[in-house]
């Protein structure tokens, strides 16, 4: 995997280009998130005046559309899928279910009660 | 007779040694004589009276004196009264020749009799008062330790007393018994040496030795690259596997895969910065307008860092200077609002 600051060429081992956008949207969004909680909090309280805050609601909006979080999706690590993630191990519930039949995922076992 | 003595000298000066002398100098003026005749009566007499009635004298003498003349202020009145009563418990009082004496010095010398006398008197007992205090071990007074006036006399029976003091002491604190020989001689001991310490002069046997600085002195200033491949190749070469299930975990915590036990909740965390730079912002809150909207908003935006536990003060200190560069850009356009 090529070193975090060059994104542009894509040389690396990602499983597919969806993963690696989602890669790149973190990454911004890691970069902005200071910036973009200040304009925030300039935007969503009462005391300032109203036209300060249209002014900061521009500011946003023009920051790179990548640089939110609400883009980020949590895909599987192994297969980019992204539906059906455990959180927990960032895995797909099919990977998860491999792996723990395996038994090559540290404490899990199948439930039986 | 050592209390005959004592309520003797108290009706000379009722007033402790080194505090008061204005209720001495009152009683001098009433009259000379009734004293002598008083001094008289009550050298012939054996009398036992006890602590409490001498103290209730006192302080009738007290404050029948108190009204009549106050000249010098020598120190407190409160402090007066415990110190008589420590006069009353004082077991070797002023001999008789000495009262004597000092009257003597004072009736030949030109100046104020009755003043130059209670002075010596007071002086005398000054003088006896310390060396009590240094027999029975109770307070060392730094300026005795100073002067080095005193002499230590330790008769048998004050030191007996001391010594049952010490060890009711203990009992008291510890509940166990201690050897009450080794406890005195060790107290005396020490402050004899603690004494004798500080008198002293230099033999000169031993000569003082320079630090050796240039034991070693290296050839680079830094370690070159060469030098650095070959220490890692000799280790590299030397490490054995690790025998048992230690000697891998000392290698895992060398290397960070684990951690260090007992676990160090502030392991890499480091933080130099005290509460106070975290929590008390205010000072960085100058260069805002004191009133105003902007300024409220800023103190609730303080108001959220001082409680935030995760960012660093610098961290802080750059959202509050991010927030000042807004305004201050923004600044132009607010003012035409």
């Amino acid at each position: 995997v090529l070193p975090a600051s060059c994104t542009r060429q894509v040389r690396g081992y990602y499983v597919d280009w969806r993963m690696l956008r989602d890669v790149k949207r973190r990454k911004l969004a890691y970069e902005y998130a200071d910036e973009r909680l200040r304009i925030n909090a300039i935007r969503k309280n009462t005391l300032l005046p109203k036209e300060l805050q249209e002014v900061a609601d521009k500011e946003i909006a023009a920051l790179p559309r990548d640089s939110c979080p609400v883009r980020i999706r949590n895909r599987c690590v192994l297969t980019s899928r992204p539906r059906g993630v455990k959180r927990r191990w960032r895995l797909s519930r099919i990977v998860f279910r491999h792996f723990a039949d395996h038994a090559q995922m540290s404490g899990v076992q199948r439930a039986m009660w | 007779t050592s209390t005959v003595l004592s309520t003797k000298e108290d009706g000379s000066t009722p007033s402790a040694a080194s505090t008061t002398k204005t209720a001495s100098k009152s009683q001098k003026d009433s009259a000379e004589t009734p004293k002598q005749k008083l001094l008289n009566l009550i050298g012939n007499m054996k009398v036992e009276v006890s602590s409490m009635k001498k103290f209730q004298q006192l302080k009738k003498r007290e404050t029948n004196k108190q009204s009549a003349t106050h000249r010098e202020g020598l120190g407190s009145r409160s402090s007066a009264l415990p110190k008589a009563a420590e006069d009353f418990q004082r077991s070797k009082p002023l001999k008789r020749e000495l009262v004597e004496a000092a009257s003597a010095v004072a009736s030949s010398l030109p100046l104020n009799k009755e003043q130059t006398e209670s002075d010596l008197l007071a002086q005398l007992r000054r003088h006896e008062e310390t060396t009590d205090k240094q027999k029975m071990g109770e307070i060392v007074n730094i300026r005795n330790v100073i002067s080095d006036m005193t002499i230590k006399r330790e008769s048998p029976a004050q030191r007996g007393a001391r010594i049952s003091s010490l060890i009711s002491l203990e009992l008291e604190e510890d509940g166990k018994r201690i050897k009450p020989e080794r406890l005195g001689s060790q107290s005396s001991d020490s402050r004899r040496y603690f004494l004798n310490l500080k008198v002293g002069r230099r033999l000169n046997i031993f000569t003082k030795t320079s630090p050796d600085t240039e034991k070693t002195p290296t050839a680079a200033s830094a370690p070159t690259i060469w030098d650095l491949e070959f220490a890692k190749e000799i280790a590299a070469v030397t490490e054995q596997p690790p025998r048992n299930g230690f000697e891998e975990m000392i290698q895992w915590t060398k290397e960070g895969i684990l951690w260090e036990f007992p676990i160090d909740n502030e392991a890499g965390m480091e933080d130099d910065a005290e509460f106070h730079e975290h929590i008390f912002l205010e000072k960085h809150l100058e260069d805002f307008p004191k009133q105003g909207p902007i300024r409220h908003f800023m103190e609730l935006v303080i108001c959220g860092l001082s409680k935030n536990p995760y960012l660093t003060v610098k961290q802080k200190v750059e959202h509050i200077e991010w927030f000042q560069k807004y305004f201050e850009e923004k600044q132009e356009y607010l003012q035409e609002i």
